[in-house]
């Protein structure tokens, strides 16, 4: 008899032990973040019109919007999490954050190491010049000093051009650690330039906040298309995103958020004679 | 954790870390050597007689102990910058973190002085010495002995803060790992072989100290 109970107590064991294994092992991201009931958004929160902090202290944006918009598809809370450029990755990789709606460039090397979506944005970039200095076309940069956000795509686009174009040129290079530390960098005088997305150099030249710093020329590196990055395996989860930016595209939520935080018309999210 | 660790980015730009490392070190030499100077400037100027010395060492002891050294490297990069003073990131590094070890080694000299008894100044002045011949052959090589371990500390102290230099754009270890890092995102590998570079370095500037210390105070 106590042997027929040990079985028994033997067998309920390992079904629960087996059960709760499954369960670890098949848990998508989506399911944890259906489960906590929140989904955590990691938000550059010194790019404006894609993140900033409200008068309140609140953080707004477009980027921030999309979360919320996000959350209250999925019927959950959201909390934003304010990250720099070069925390992206870390955030996302250490679970910090379940998706990080960074305009995140979908560069090749960082898909080694995230997953990324469908895009939700296209950028330029720009160069921003400080007091005082003049350019007429992009080459003028070459001798200059130049700076950028550290671990931002337009970093290494720039740092790539200047290898392949300016390497005898006499100009240095300085990573910033924020976009906001860039800025005043460039205000101050101790770069001559920095290179942003056109977005944000609209914004903070629009603000005064930073003195006499002038538009320079667009780079020449083509549309910056930006995805939302989730950790790499998480393909339920970034299935579920790509399915929420195409309706937030086809239901016009996409243009009505644009207009609101960037104004005009929303780039198109399509590239020409690609199937994504 | 779900992440694969990839050693080979790691490993390939192990040249440019290595490289990145002698920047370190380079650095904290320099502050420290510079900082050294200005703390016997420092302690002599806390006990002169012109008040306006005296208030001078005092302000900038008060100030580099007891505000963050990151806050002297933003004043020294930023708050000059925005009175138009623009000076390149290796000096700026090198200017804040002299500052900083000025005014803590200032005060271990303080109790490395008081450890020498007045009785030594006395009896180097009564064999016919001068005021600064006594100071250099008699007092200040039994304060090196008081204060060469405390000297040691602040020494790795000065090499581990040098990683401040990142903020503000310096290419040191720190800044050279998180360049890299931002090339290739395999920010737990790299983070974590800087890691024991920097270990490393504080052993072996350890090892140094100690056989230097060796070699000048063995009669002790």
């Amino acid at each position: 008899m106590s042997s027929c109970k040990s079985i028994i107590k033997s067998f309920c064991l390992s079904a629960v032990a087996i059960s709760m294994s499954m369960g670890v092992v098949h848990a998508d991201q989506l399911d944890e973040v259906l489960q906590e009931g929140v989904v955590r958004c990691g938000v550059v929160l010194d790019f404006p019109p894609m993140g900033y902090r409200d008068s309140n202290n609140e953080p707004e944006g477009f980027d921030v919007q999309i979360c919320k918009d996000l959350a209250s598809d999925m019927k959950i809370k959201h909390e934003i999490v304010g990250l720099t450029w070069a925390e992206r990755i870390p955030a996302l990789v250490s679970g910090k954050v379940d998706v990080a709606i960074a305009s995140s460039s979908d560069t090749l090397e960082r898909a080694q190491t995230v997953g990324f979506t469908i895009p939700y944005n296209v950028f330029q970039f720009v160069a921003v010049l400080a007091p005082g200095v003049t350019i007429n076309s992009w080459e003028d940069l070459k001798d200059l000093k130049v700076g950028a956000a550290i671990g931002t795509t337009y970093e290494s686009e720039f740092l790539k051009y200047k290898e392949a174009n300016w390497a005898d040129a006499d100009g240095e290079y300085t990573s910033f650690q924020s976009e906001n530390e860039s800025f005043l960098a460039v205000k101050q005088g101790q770069v001559d330039a920095i290179i942003v997305t056109d977005t944000v150099a609209a914004i903070n030249l629009k603000s005064g906040k930073f003195g006499d710093i002038s538009l320079g020329a667009v780079a020449p590196f083509g549309a910056d298309i930006v995805g939302m990055m989730t950790k790499r395996k998480a393909y339920g989860w970034i299935n579920y995103l790509n399915i929420f930016i195409n309706r937030d595209v086809r239901s016009g939520r996409h243009q009505e958020r644009y207009t609101k935080y960037v104004g005009g018309k929303a780039p198109s999210l399509a590239s020409p004679g690609v199937y994504y | 954790m779900d992440y694969v660790f990839l050693w080979r980015p790691v490993m390939e730009a192990l040249p440019q870390l290595l490289l990145a490392a002698l920047v370190t070190i380079e650095v904290a030499v320099i502050s420290m050597a510079i900082g050294m100077v200005f703390a016997f400037i420092l302690f002599f100027g806390r006990s002169s007689k012109s008040w306006v010395l005296r208030l001078a060492s005092n302000v900038w002891i008060e100030v580099a102990r007891n505000t963050p050294a990151l806050f002297q490297l933003f004043f020294f990069k930023f708050g000059l910058g925005a009175i138009g003073i623009i000076i390149d990131s290796y000096i700026t590094v090198v200017m804040a973190l002299a500052f900083n070890t000025a005014g803590y080694m200032a005060e271990t000299f303080r109790g490395g002085f008081k450890a020498v008894p007045s009785s030594q100044l006395n009896s180097a002045r009564s064999l016919g010495m001068t005021f600064p011949q006594a100071q250099c052959y008699v007092v200040i090589p039994q304060v090196l002995r008081a204060v060469w371990h405390p000297m040691t500390n602040q020494f790795i102290w000065v090499m581990l803060l040098t990683s401040l230099g990142m903020l503000v754009g310096l290419r040191e270890l720190s800044g050279e790992t998180q360049f890299l890092n931002s090339r290739t995102f395999r920010t737990f590998e790299f983070f974590a072989v800087t890691a024991l570079i920097y270990y490393c370095i504080a052993k072996l500037m350890l090892l140094l100290f100690r056989m230097l210390g060796w070699r000048l105070f063995r009669g002790g």
